[in-house]
């Protein structure tokens, strides 16, 4: 397996709490990666450590080859690691095309002239329309769809996507799957954090499932779903 | 619609520019005060569209006041170089404590601004062999010799210069740095944003630029004391005149001093004494009725019914 990302032994722990335990992984070139598991078992942490948020408490993450475990948020993305964030977070301050511009302009250092011809080409692309609107006359979609266009627009060779079907009607997510797929399709490796199955059952070829901050297990969806400690994860011990 | 816009710029700048010839010395010295200050104001807006309010600017006017005249006094410097030096000599110690610094947020890094203002003013009033001590130090040779007009061009043209730098923090990828750090710092760094890299360029620009206001301030009286030099004045007026103006814009500031600069000298000979009140009552009340300021409300009337 030609991998582009390798967490090595990562552990984080806030306080008392250990969010991320000794987790190891790998993720492959070109891959649609699903990461999964209930509430508070450390998806975004992880995802967060690897953007560079947080830093680790121990072991290392590995970029193409290249240690990233000590370097700053701002130089993981211009490698190429680009990430969404769970709530979306829009530039309140910023119309929808200034806020993909921000990921051009600095993620890629493109002159203003190239980022906004990118910009909008890319809101195009995933049909994000009223380009000059601020965010506050815009819908959940549009503002999901902003997450999206902005990651994008930094260039990346490896892009996480938390939870952005989260809240989308069917029409939408079969809209924001589609998006997914071609990404994947033009070179980009995707990991995306999702709860909603139907989604990672259709787009992922592999899923690892977090519970507790360990990784439980690992494989195709369809045999994953069937073992009893990842159902159990989810429902309970007694189901 | 652009040509109009140019026009009346280039109408505005001649009128600016020839103001002295129309007008007596007593307007002259008012426009020289007000242009000193709306410089002050626009340069605290700067700073202030990173999201980090500062308030060190009387620190860095006073620490070019006392630079400009150190060096024309002792060393023999010319006054023109001397201003130069007085921002150069703000914006190196900008540099030196906005690395310290900028790490702090919020009201953490807005107190800091202040106490080091106030640790200038300290180390000065105790440094009697350069400084003079509290008496303060005075220079003969002063600039243009008193001549207004002269003066009033200089100041215009610093203010001019501000305007452009402004402009350019506008219009640039500066922009988009700035207002995503001001907006949300986490987004603002996933997507490639140093952001600790522009916190210290603005700081030191706008550091910079209020030195060189201090310095050529200073050397128009040849003057500087430590409680005339640090005042809370050129901390408090330029920050009212941003609010009442307009924050977070070019032209907010301008007006906010022009309108400040204005109804202050006209309460002061309507009333001597008290004038003061009315003009604190007249922020308190924008502050109120108007927080965007006078241009921010306006523009944004404007843009919304532009899409309605």
């Amino acid at each position: 397996m030609d991998s582009i990302l390798k967490v090595q032994n990562v552990t984080k722990h806030f306080g008392g709490l250990v969010a991320v335990n000794n987790v190891s992984l790998d993720i492959a070139k070109g891959e649609i990666l699903g990461l999964i598991g209930p509430n508070g078992a450390g998806k975004t942490t992880l995802t967060n450590l690897i953007s560079g948020i947080h830093w680790v408490n121990e072991g290392k993450i590995i970029f193409e080859d290249k240690d990233i475990t000590l370097l700053p948020t701002h130089k993981r993305c211009r490698l190429g690691i680009a990430r969404t964030f769970q709530i979306a977070r829009p530039l309140k301050n910023m119309t929808v095309v200034e806020n993909v511009m921000v990921g051009g302009l600095f993620g890629e250092k493109r002159t203003l002239r190239q980022a906004r011809m990118e910009a909008e080409e890319i809101c195009s692309r995933i049909g994000l329309e009223k380009l000059d609107t601020h965010f506050d006359k815009i819908t959940v979609l549009d503002i999901k769809k902003i997450e999206l266009a902005r990651a994008m627009a930094t260039n990346p060779r490896l892009i996480f996507l938390d939870e952005v079907m989260s809240g989308l009607n069917m029409d939408e997510t079969r809209d924001m799957i589609n998006t997914v797929r071609k990404l994947r399709d033009s070179g980009v490796t995707v990991c995306i954090i999702e709860h909603v199955m139907s989604v990672i059952r259709e787009l992922t070829e592999r899923v690892i499932v977090l519970d507790r901050g360990e990784i439980i297990a690992e494989g195709p969806y369809s045999e994953v779903s069937m073992q009893h400690n990842v159902i159990s994860a989810y429902l309970g011990e007694d189901a | 619609m652009k040509t109009i816009k140019y026009s009346v710029i280039l109408l505005l700048l001649i009128a600016a520019v020839l103001l002295p010839v129309f007008t007596d010395a007593y307007f002259i010295s008012v426009a020289i005060t007000i242009l000193t200050f709306m410089t002050l104001s626009l340069s605290w807006d700067m700073m202030l569209r990173t999201g980090q309010l500062s308030f060190g600017t009387a620190g860095f006017f006073g620490l070019g006041g006392y630079t400009a005249v150190i060096i024309s006094a002792d060393l023999g410097v010319d006054p023109y170089t001397s201003i130069i030096i007085g921002g150069l000599v703000a914006g190196s110690i900008a540099l030196v404590l906005g690395i310290a610094i900028l790490k702090l947020r919020e009201i953490y890094f807005a107190i800091t601004t202040l106490a080091l203002a106030s640790v200038f003013s300290v180390i000065i009033r105790n440094l009697h062999k350069i400084t003079g001590g509290p008496s303060g130090k005075i220079v003969y040779q002063t600039l243009f010799d008193y001549d207004s007009t002269k003066i009033y061009w200089l100041m215009l043209g610093i203010a001019l210069g501000t305007i452009v730098i402004s402009e350019l923090f506008k219009r640039t990828r500066i922009h988009f740095a700035v207002d995503s750090i001001r907006a949300d710092e986490v987004v603002a760094k996933s997507h490639g944003v140093d952001i600790f890299k522009y916190l210290i360029f603005v700081f030191v620009v706008t550091s910079m630029i209020q030195g060189v206001v201090g310095a050529a301030y200073a050397q128009q009286y040849g003057f500087v004391s430590p409680e005339s030099t640090f005042s809370a004045h050129y901390l408090l007026l330029p920050i009212s005149m941003a609010l009442v103006g307009g924050i977070y814009s070019t032209i907010g500031p301008i007006v906010g001093a022009i309108i400040l600069g204005l109804s202050s000298e006209y309460l002061k000979l309507m009333m001597p004494y008290g004038h003061l009140i009315i003009y604190g009552v007249i922020i308190v009340l924008v502050v109120l009725f108007i927080p965007r300021g006078v241009y921010g409300t306006i523009r944004d009337f404007i843009s919304e019914r532009k899409h309605r």
